[in-house]
């Protein structure tokens, strides 16, 4: 009996143990590159989304920097693309690797992604600045087994951070370092006209001022996005049929029939930095999707990422440029006086002007950016809020949404705003418009050295 | 001819007749005066950045029969108002030994009788400093012994209470554990700052500004307040303005009902049963349909309709909510729109108060705008009309437009009916009426009452949290003794009242004490003050009863194990 014991004992111990090994050996098969780059992808979304006191815009920077980073740490191992850094606003040329060595290109983006991410996230909590570290550990001893000579290990790694480094001394010029440091300017004084943005009573956030009102003044990663003309804008009218009228009537009209389908649209794309990874984090993860069904080699996954987040932080620093001059009001604070008193929208106002929607223009632009890289006729299924917990107050769960190409995405997520009474169509209608506008841009730029036939 | 004169006669006469009877009966209604600069009232609360803050503590600190005020100031001075008992105040803030709140920003007030020495002790709590400006606003907040003397001292860090860096908004007492000394919620706003303010870097400042866990601080038998929260098995945060013990579902023990800011986005209202004798609150919210997602101010707590069961007055933006009980065991229900009282406005304090006598409880309202945005809304006073409310501040002279925050009903004249004191915030940009700290003399006509004064000897000496029953004229009212954080970071007065219209006598008066002890007097003549003091419970009687118990099992055993050594 006693013997029996003892042998299952055994048994079972070998079984662990045998396990133990077999998953080691897992562990250090070397990951592919899209792998490597969706893990620090997915570690840039983690952070932005438990980082307290986020912002959509501080946010959309961070994705422009961190993309950067991933690309131009890894581009000079491959000899048909260029480094983008002299066609950028004021960057200049980074430091070309030493001649005549050899690199692991992926340390250094590993490097680089770990660098970066820390310093431009130096807010957040000691927790999460361990698990960047222990992400960054993990792919160095992973990589480090396969490179024989440990030079070789290190000067990639040095070189990764290097570039992380300059990036990020000169992200510190642009106006938006330590931006979630003010938030909110106390001492703003905004104008009180007809139609102006009014603090919002049914509101996402405590604070009466307006987020980052001096945003629309940081450089743009392209200088050519920053003298995009301004948008059209339908002026105020308090009269029953009026075009600026009929806006609001829509939304209101639209709030009292919502489908069920059209609200989970609503509460999906809300992406509230108080809880979410933002609206250009989800951005992020859609270039995420396209990468894990695509395959690609590194650097192209460092492509993907670099004109991702810079389409998305180069969308928002004009949005809040128009959305200051503009310095329009929300339905909530129209349909009330003007429409129906007891109205309110599906979704709380965030604490900023309405035109033009950022949520739209910056889906346009990440849009703009995947189908040019990935194709027009890409399906794939959206569960970055699969899981969460569902929206008791407004009755609807949290669903995997479906689609056959990038675009139809971002057309969602405009209509979502209007679903959740916090845009009006032409803030959406304007925002889409401007949104592929820089997008272009960024996709013009010069990736490739004998890049042009790609864009033509 | 001659009829028809007479009968132009007699029309004339009865149009004027209706005319006189209309405008006497305006003229007949409750009416309140303004009468803050004749009775020395000078003071208006100062805002640190924005929208918080602003109560008031009715107090007798001095024992002479006239209740006085303490009204916090934010970035002003606070003031403590000496009753003179001629219908004037006098500051005696400087001299009262309180003076180490002007460093801070402070925001709600609440007193009771920490230390059971028979003198009322203060609570403030404050959202940071005034003398330096902090990178994480942070304040502490401050207990103040009463000295007896007129004089308080600060009692704040020999009570364990001076490193708890809070941005804290209302407090208030109860007795949760029923041993006699008055507890405490804290409601605070924002994280909690732990550590030195050497070691702050960017992450602690973004930490900063989440939403936070309350205070519950146990009373130490009067020596020291420890925080139990996690020990009563709380772990929630929300934008907290503060909770109110009240006993919801008559069960005799305190359960505490907490305001949250912004509860459609974070943690909504909460109701906490409280498990007594169990150390413990049960989180009661949802099936209790009190998790209200709203912009939770304040709660004025009151038995609308006289079935004994307390309702609840829920302050908000744009819509109140008025959660009439139901009866134990079943979901509270939103009356606000039925029984007329959901005027859009940005409401802050609320108090139940039978102000005209005539044996239902009405409700005063404190509008005010987010102040620095500064759009005027008048003040609401709505008037128990048995199946509804109406609104008649206007009519009252209640209808003021400054920026409303907590708001205290008690009888400063001494006169039998609930004057009332709002405090109002100075807007920080242009406004078109003045805003200061109103009192309103009630100039009630008619009608009977009677005011009760609670003396606990086992329970809290001012009776914080018991609940009296007064039984006249067919009907039953009852009173919950306010312990603070009610309306918006404010105290009312601890004597209860009650208006009786034309009864002329009370058949029966029940005090339901914290603690379980039940006490009745009956027939009491109407319009005077009385004082019930606790009778203790006899507790020699427990003693016998547990010892004869005790026997009955000794013999029963003895006789059990004689049977099994026999066998």
């Amino acid at each position: 009996m006693m013997q029996k014991k003892i042998w299952i004992k055994i048994f079972i111990s070998c079984l662990i143990i045998t396990w133990l090994n077999l998953s080691c050996r897992e562990n250090k098969k070397l990951p592919d590159d899209f792998e490597l780059a969706t893990a620090w992808a997915d570690m840039t979304n983690y952070i932005t989304k438990t980082t307290p006191a986020n912002s959509p815009t501080f946010a959309s920077r961070c994705f422009g920097y961190i993309g950067l980073t991933m690309y131009e740490s890894v581009v000079n191992g491959y000899p048909e693309y260029q480094s983008v850094a002299p066609q950028l606003n004021g960057l200049g040329s980074l430091p070309l690797p030493e001649k005549g060595t050899r690199y692991n290109w992926q340390l250094a983006l590993n490097a680089g992604q770990a660098e970066i991410l820390r310093s431009i996230y130096i807010q957040t909590s000691d927790k999460n600045k361990s698990k960047i570290d222990s992400l960054e550990q993990y792919f160095v001893s992973v990589f480090k087994i396969k490179i024989p000579d440990e030079s070789i290990a290190n000067r990639s790694i040095l070189y990764g951070k290097k570039i992380a480094r300059l990036i990020f001394e000169w992200s510190k010029t642009d106006g938006g370092h330590r931006a979630y440091l003010n938030n909110f300017d106390k001492k703003l004084f905004f104008a009180d006209k007809p139609g102006c943005w009014k603090p919002p009573l049914y509101a996402q956030s405590f604070s009466h001022f307006p987020l980052h009102p001096h945003w629309g003044q940081n450089r743009t990663f392209l200088a050519v996005d920053s003298s995009i003309a301004a948008p059209e804008f339908i002026p105020f009218d308090t009269m029953p049929g009026s075009a600026y009228y009929n806006q609001f009537m829509q939304v209101y009209k639209k709030e009292k029939i919502l489908t069920q389908e059209e609200k989970e649209a609503a509460i999906w794309w809300s992406d509230d930095p108080d809880v979410t990874f933002t609206p250009p984090g989800h951005s992020y993860y859609f270039a995420t999707l396209a990468i894990r069904k695509t395959k690609p080699g590194l650097i192209k996954c460092a492509e993907t990422y670099a004109r991702l987040g810079m389409a998305v932080a180069d969308a928002f620093r004009n949005c809040w440029k128009w959305k200051y001059q503009f310095f329009t009001e929300r339905a909530n604070t129209y349909v009330p006086q003007h429409i129906d008193q007891r109205w309110e929208s599906f979704w709380p106002d965030p604490p900023f002007p309405a035109f033009p929607s950022g949520h739209a223009i910056q889906a346009a632009a990440a849009a703009t950016v995947l189908t040019n890289l990935y194709g027009e006729n890409f399906a794939f299924t959206d569960s970055a809020h699969v899981g969460r917990a569902r929206d008791e107050i407004r009755n609807t769960d949290f669903k995997a949404r479906h689609f056959n190409s990038f675009w139809q995405a971002a057309e969602e997520t405009a209509m979502s705003r209007f679903y959740g009474g916090i845009h009006v169509p032409q803030d959406n209608a304007r925002g889409l418009e401007k949104g592929k506008i820089i997008a272009n841009n960024i996709n013009q730029l010069h990736w490739e050295k004998i890049s042009d036939n790609r864009y033509k | 001819m001659i009829t028809g004169i007479n009968e132009m006669r007699y029309c004339l006469f009865m149009i004027l007749f209706f005319l006189h009877f209309f405008i006497y009966n305006s003229f007949c209604q409750t009416r309140f005066k303004d009468i803050t600069a004749e009775a020395g009232i000078n003071q208006v609360f100062k805002v640190y950045e924005g929208m918080f803050g602003g109560g008031a503590c009715v107090i007798d600190f001095n024992k002479d029969g006239f209740e006085d005020l303490y009204i916090t100031g934010g970035m002003n001075d606070d003031v403590l108002y000496k009753n003179n008992g001629n219908g004037t105040f006098t500051n005696v803030f400087e001299q009262s030994g309180m003076r180490g709140t002007k460093n801070y920003v402070t925001q709600g007030v609440a007193g009771a009788d920490v230390n059971r020495d028979g003198f009322v002790d203060l609570f403030v709590t404050t959202i940071t400093r005034r003398d330096k400006r902090l990178v994480i606003p942070r304040g502490i907040n401050f207990l103040f012994l009463n000295n007896g003397d007129g004089t308080f001292r600060d009692a704040t860090k020999e009570y364990g209470l001076d490193q708890l860096f809070s941005f804290s908004t209302g407090a208030g007492f109860g007795d949760f554990n029923a041993d006699g000394w008055p507890d405490i919620y804290v409601g605070n706003y924002f994280n909690e700052y732990k550590g030195k303010l050497s070691v702050i870097n960017d992450n602690t400042v973004v930490e900063a500004n989440q939403i936070a866990k309350g205070y519950l601080l146990l009373n130490e038998n009067g020596k020291k307040f420890r925080d139990v929260y996690s020990e009563y098995g709380l772990d929630y945060r929300g934008f907290g303005f503060g909770g109110v013990f009240t006993d919801f579902d008559n069960d005799g023990d305190q359960d505490l009902f907490v305001n949250h800011d912004f509860g459609y986005k974070r943690t909504p209202d909460m109701l906490l049963e409280n498990r007594y004798p169990k150390k413990k609150f049960t989180d009661v919210s949802k099936e209790t349909g009190m998790d209200l997602r709203i912009n939770s101010m304040g709660t004025a707590v009151g038995d609308y309709n006289n079935d004994g069961l307390m309702d609840y007055y829920m302050t908000n933006i744009k819509f109140n909510y008025f959660m009439v009980n139901q009866g134990v065991g079943k979901p509270f229900v939103n009356k606000a729109r039925e029984l007329g009282m959901d005027f859009f406005a940005i409401s802050w304090g609320a108090n139940f108060a039978d102000f005209d006598h005539d044996g239902d409880v009405d409700l005063f309202v404190a509008n005010g705008d987010l102040n620095p945005n500064c759009v005027p809304m008048a003040d609401f006073y709505f008037e128990n009309l048995g199946n509804k409310f109406e609104d008649h501040a206007r009519a009252v002279g209640l209808a003021d437009y400054g920026i409303g925050r907590g708001s205290v009903v008690f009888d400063y004249d001494n006169d039998g009916d609930l004057d009332l004191l709002v405090v109002n915030q100075a807007p920080v940009l242009d406004y078109p009426v003045s805003s200061y700290t109103r009192l309103y003399r009630n100039d009630s006509t008619g009608g009977n009452w009677i005011k009760i004064a609670l003396k606990g000897v086992q329970a809290e000496s001012h009776g914080i949290g018991s609940k009296i029953e007064v039984e006249a004229g067919g009907k039953k009212m009852i009173r919950e003794i306010d312990g603070g954080s009610s309306s918006h970071l404010s105290q009312n007065s601890v004597i209860a009242h009650f208006g009786l219209g034309k009864v002329p006598k009370i058949n029966k008066i029940t005090v339901y004490w914290t603690g379980g002890n039940k006490q009745t007097i009956s027939n009491i003549p109407v319009n005077r003050l009385i004082t019930i003091t606790e009778t203790p419970e006899k507790k020699s009687n427990r003693f016998f009863v547990y010892l004869l118990i005790g026997l009955c099992s000794a013999a029963t055993c003895f006789i059990l194990w004689k049977k099994v050594k026999m066998a």
